[in-house]
């Protein structure tokens, strides 16, 4: 299988002088194309950081990171806004959804540089998606008139949009109850089944157990991996029980 | 706790503080300012109008005059207390000449006076009584203002000399709207020049009962007495003392207005961009049980310890300049009486402007009791939604660029927040094309026509000689023959008694001729073309209360005649107290004539001019352009001041509010940029998004600013000319100026301020902004 991503040695710091701590800590890790992956840690431990530096959203202080091949620190602020917004989808805890706008216009709205020749497709390809989640009868409300769980779906179709190779989720099901959280995950599941890789960053293991590979984080540092078969959608309760012996087994 | 509040809100939004301080310093400064010079100058010309005992009623005369008969009439007159016949020797500018420059191209009348012994003194610039010595002569203020004279200068009257002993305060003619000015010399010296000018006599009363002066003026009118020349009453020199220095008042009144209002349009922005920002946290203090007051108090600390601190910077600044305006109020009139109170009408000034931004304050803070404590935590954000943004979609929209789009939705979703850009577009667009169509209008050759005079060439006054009818017929029959010259008119003026209704008889000056040939603006109905049709002006009009139509009575060689009014024309000239008609009289004695010219070359006009000066001494000929120069300069380039620095003001104010509205919205945006950012919006793409909705603002504000200029403006600059009398005032614009070139400028400087004001968008992190 091929590489999506790849970090090699990566290091981040915040603060400065004797306050500088760092968050990562010579992490290396890959996706590759068609997985799913999850990050598990503790609050502090450098998941979501990792992610960031991963999808090329924040720089790194040290290491290097390739996104299908290319070195993303060695892109400008264009080019790694265009490889954001055509190759990789996000979906972050809150729905991050502007709200200004309503929800059809907040899908589409990464079509940003097609618009100009395929409104019409574009818009249609957004319906789709909405009706696939299950929120096609949302389009023309505004961003407070919607759920928790509606709006989450609306951030998935966003993300879907592109086609991307990858979606980066961090802490997706969050803020959600746990029907609402199950519905998401379900979703995510049938888009990695499509062929679209996934790297959810969770410390809530009924979202980790969804995944192929699991990244256990403490301190800026992965400590351990575990692989886990292809999810069948009725062997949760077994692959729980293996996360929880591992997370025993490694303290976190 | 609240002080602990307050400061760290100042820290965090030092700029924002800054410049709504500057504001709010910049408004108490002016009211403040404007309140210590109205105190001032009406203080001062009560002084001087004390000291100098100014008459209650002068009637200028030129001609003969029965002293006896006058001064019965003042001895049986229960309402006169004291009388007085000076004499005011009338120069021709060209014999004048103080400190090597001649007088011979000013407009004023220049005249020669001793001291009088009763009242309507001359005084120094001290306040006290001047009294000349042989070869000493003194010379009205305004020379040295101007810098025509100075102490110790040497001056040649006809030819003989003088000293300029020093500067006098005339409390009838100081300002420059009174055209005469008088030049005080010793009796000797008076009594040598005397047969070189024309004598004009004022005949001057005080009256025992100041009240009493309406009733007193109809006594003078109906007995007949002299009265050929303009008559002047107490209340109109003390206009004539206030208006150069309370127009000045006006405008700081009139910018102290505007920058209230922008400084409430910063507050408010602020105030409502905190409220969004802390909406949740109002939310949750109201969930809590705090009472909406207690929470209002937190915000209104903040503010009203801005307001306090720029009022007093304000009031500061008022004690630093106020030296600088007061100096032409002290060099003209001197010092006032009530200082005092100026102060402290300043402090009210300054209270009232702390005050209304407090009610202001409060005002924007209601809308707490509007907030549903439920919907805030849960929501975050206000739920209220403009309709017209609503159906604003971007599926939907035929908008090509979506950031162009999301500009614009941007400001229809949230109007209240950029109303205030808005506004502050507005009011200077407001500012900058007002005084500038004022300036167009004024410089064009067509604003004679509201001054009352025909648009012409040449201009010839006969005035102040005797045989004015005669006179003028030569120079009409030597034009009548001139090949050079395609039209011209006589027009003479003559006054007559009127009785309007049961009213008191009154007295008008008509201007006798064919004015159809000049023509000037006519408000209302027509120029007179019948024998009995009479045009009025707008003021004589207002106070005879007479419309187009009426019909209206003269005295004409003992006998009342009906004359219907044909039209009301703008006059500015003479008190804008005029009336003109057609009919030929030989009976009144003429005031002046003017005589206008048009020649076919233009060009020829120059020399025409000497030819006729060499020809007439006793003419004062002059080029229109020369004329309106002359008459309108001043004024004319004081409006063109003003209009640049209006300019200056409303363009540095205009990039001050954006830079930062701009910056504020940045930093208020961050969240909505990380997540585009996120998604793949370049840094260039959020910039398009700020400038669209810069421009978007930019647009409405330019449009409903130039209306408004053109409408509001044209009517409140119409209604200050009215005053003076020109009716029906248009604006003359300058549609390349009005039109293209100040949208322009606008534009760039809002613009520039945009892109400044929006460069901390590409400083913003994702990572920063998005993590969970």
């Amino acid at each position: 299988m091929n590489k999506i991503v790849t970090g090699e040695n990566i290091v981040k710091s915040y603060g400065k002088g004797d306050e500088k701590r760092n968050v990562l800590d010579g992490v290396s890790a890959e996706i590759y194309q068609g997985e799913f992956v999850s990050v598990m840690g503790p609050s502090g431990s450098g998941k979501s950081t990792l992610m960031f530096a991963l999808s090329g959203m924040d720089g790194v202080d040290g290491g290097r990171v390739a996104f299908d091949g290319s070195d993303l620190s060695a892109l400008g602020e264009n080019e790694l806004a265009d490889i954001r917004r055509t190759k990789m989808g996000f979906v972050f805890q809150q729905p991050t959804l502007l709200k200004n706008l309503n929800i059809l216009d907040n899908i589409i709205l990464t079509s940003i540089r097609d618009r100009r020749k395929n409104a019409a497709k574009i818009t249609e390809k957004a319906r789709a998606l909405m009706k696939k989640v299950g929120i096609a009868e949302l389009e023309k409300r505004d961003v407070t008139q919607a759920s928790g769980g509606q709006l989450q779906r609306a951030g998935i179709c966003r993300a879907l949009m592109s086609n991307p190779k990858i979606i980066f989720g961090d802490e997706p099901t969050g803020a959600l109850n746990s029907k609402y959280a199950q519905d998401i995950m379900n979703i995510f599941s049938e888009i990695n089944e499509d062929g679209t890789a996934v790297m959810l960053v969770t410390h809530d293991a009924n979202v980790a157990v969804r995944a192929q590979r699991i990244m256990f984080m403490c301190d800026g540092k992965i400590v351990s991996e575990m692989r886990l078969s292809k999810f069948s959608g009725t062997d949760i309760d077994d692959r729980m029980e293996k996360v929880i012996a591992k997370m025993r087994e490694i303290g976190i | 706790m609240y002080s602990r509040i307050i400061l760290n809100d100042v820290l965090k939004s030092k700029l924002i503080t800054l410049v709504t301080m500057i504001f709010v310093a910049a408004a108490a400064f002016l009211v403040s300012l404007a309140a210590i010079l109205v105190v001032n100058l009406s203080g001062a010309i009560d002084t001087l109008m004390m000291q100098a005992k100014t008459p209650h009623f002068m009637q200028m005369h030129s001609g003969e005059i029965d002293t006896a008969r006058l001064e019965a009439f003042a001895e049986e007159n229960s309402y006169v207390d004291d009388f007085q016949v000076l004499e005011f020797l009338n120069a021709d500018g060209a014999r004048i000449i103080v400190g090597g420059n001649s007088l011979a191209g000013s407009v004023q009348d220049n005249g020669f006076s001793i001291q009088s012994e009763k009242f309507d003194y001359l005084l120094d610039l001290g306040g006290n009584l001047i009294n000349a010595s042989d070869g000493e002569i003194y010379v009205p203020v305004c020379y040295w203002k101007d810098g025509t004279a100075k102490p110790g200068d040497r001056a040649m009257i006809y030819g003989k000399e003088f000293t300029v002993a020093g500067f006098l305060r005339d409390s009838q003619m100081n300002s420059l709207l009174a055209s005469s000015k008088r030049f005080l010399i010793s009796e000797n010296d008076y009594a040598e020049i005397k047969n070189y000018g024309s004598t004009e006599y004022l005949i001057e009363f005080r009256l025992k009962n100041l009240s009493a002066l309406g009733e007193f003026e109809n006594t003078y009118t109906s007995a007949g007495l002299e009265a050929n020349g303009p008559t002047i009453t107490y209340p109109l020199f003390k206009m004539l003392n206030a208006i150069s220095d309370g127009l000045m008042i006006a405008v700081i009144l009139l910018i102290s207005v505007l920058v209230v209002a922008i400084a409430f349009m910063c507050v408010r922005f602020t105030l409502l961009a905190k409220i969004e920002d802390d909406y949740r946290e109002i939310g949750v203090m109201k969930a809590i049980g705090m009472r909406v007051s207690d929470i209002k108090k937190i915000y209104l600390a903040k503010y009203a310890a801005i307001a306090a601190a720029g009022s007093i910077l304000g009031f500061a600044l008022t004690f630093v300049f106020r030296g600088m305006l007061l100096e032409n109020i002290r060099l003209y009139m001197g010092e006032s009486h009530n200082s005092a109170f100026a102060l402290f009408f300043g402090i009210i000034g300054v209270l009232l402007v702390f005050f209304a931004m407090l009610a202001y304050i409060r005002g924007v803070l209601g809308r707490f009791g509007k907030i549903s404590a439920a919907e805030a935590i849960r929501f975050g954000i206000s739920q209220e939604k403009s309709g017209g943004a609503k159906y604003f979609c971007l599926s939907r929209s035929k908008l090509v660029d979506t950031n162009v789009f999301l500009g614009v939705k941007d400001v229809l979703t949230r109007k209240g927040l950029y109303v205030t850009m808005f506004a502050v577009l507005v009011i200077s667009v407001f500012i900058i094309i007002v005084p500038q169509n004022l300036y167009n209008t004024i410089s064009s050759k067509n604003f004679i026509k509201y001054m009352g005079i025909g648009s012409c060439d040449i201009r010839i006054d006969i005035q102040q000689i005797d045989n004015i009818s005669q006179k003028a017929g030569e120079i009409a029959k030597v034009m009548e023959r001139d090949n050079s010259i395609s039209k011209f008119a006589v027009l003479t003026t003559k006054t007559f008694q009127t009785k309007s209704g049961s009213g008191p008889v009154e007295r008008i000056k008509v201007e006798l001729g064919d004015h159809s040939a000049f023509p000037v603006k006519y408000s209302e109905g027509r120029v007179p073309a019948a024998e009995d049709e009479l045009a009025l002006s707008s003021i004589n009009a207002n106070e005879l209360g007479k419309s187009v139509g009426d019909v209206m009575e003269l005295v004409i060689q003992g006998k009342e005649k009906k004359f219907t009014v044909c039209g009301i024309y703008s006059d500015i000239t003479n008190g804008g107290k005029t009336a003109k008609a057609v009919f030929t009289d030989d009976s009144a004695d003429s005031m002046w004539s003017i005589i206008y010219a048009e020649l076919p070359d233009k060009s020829r006009t120059g020399a025409k001019i000497s030819e006729y000066i060499g020809r007439f001494d006793f003419a004062k000929i002059s080029d229109i352009d020369q004329y309106i120069t002359q008459t309108f300069g001043s004024t004319r380039s004081s409006v063109e001041k003003a209009a640049y620095a209006a300019m200056a003001v409303a363009l540095a104010v205009t990039v001050l509010v954006t830079l930062l509205f701009l910056k504020m919205l940045v930093a208020k945006d961050r969240y909505s940029i990380a997540v585009m950012k996120a998604f793949g919006f370049t840094n260039q793409d959020i910039k398009v998004q700020y400038v669209s909705r810069s421009v978007f603002v930019l647009i409405f504000g330019i449009v409903l600013g130039t209306l408004l200029a053109n409408t509001l403006g044209e009517a409140l600059a119409g209604a200050v000319i009215a005053y003076f009398g020109a009716s029906s005032f248009q604006f003359a614009v300058n549609p390349l100026s009005a039109y293209l070139l100040c949208p322009a400028v606008m534009i760039c400087a809002a613009l520039t301020a945009t892109i400044i004001g929006t460069s901390g968008a590409g400083q913003i992190k994702i990572s920063e902004n998005i993590k969970e």
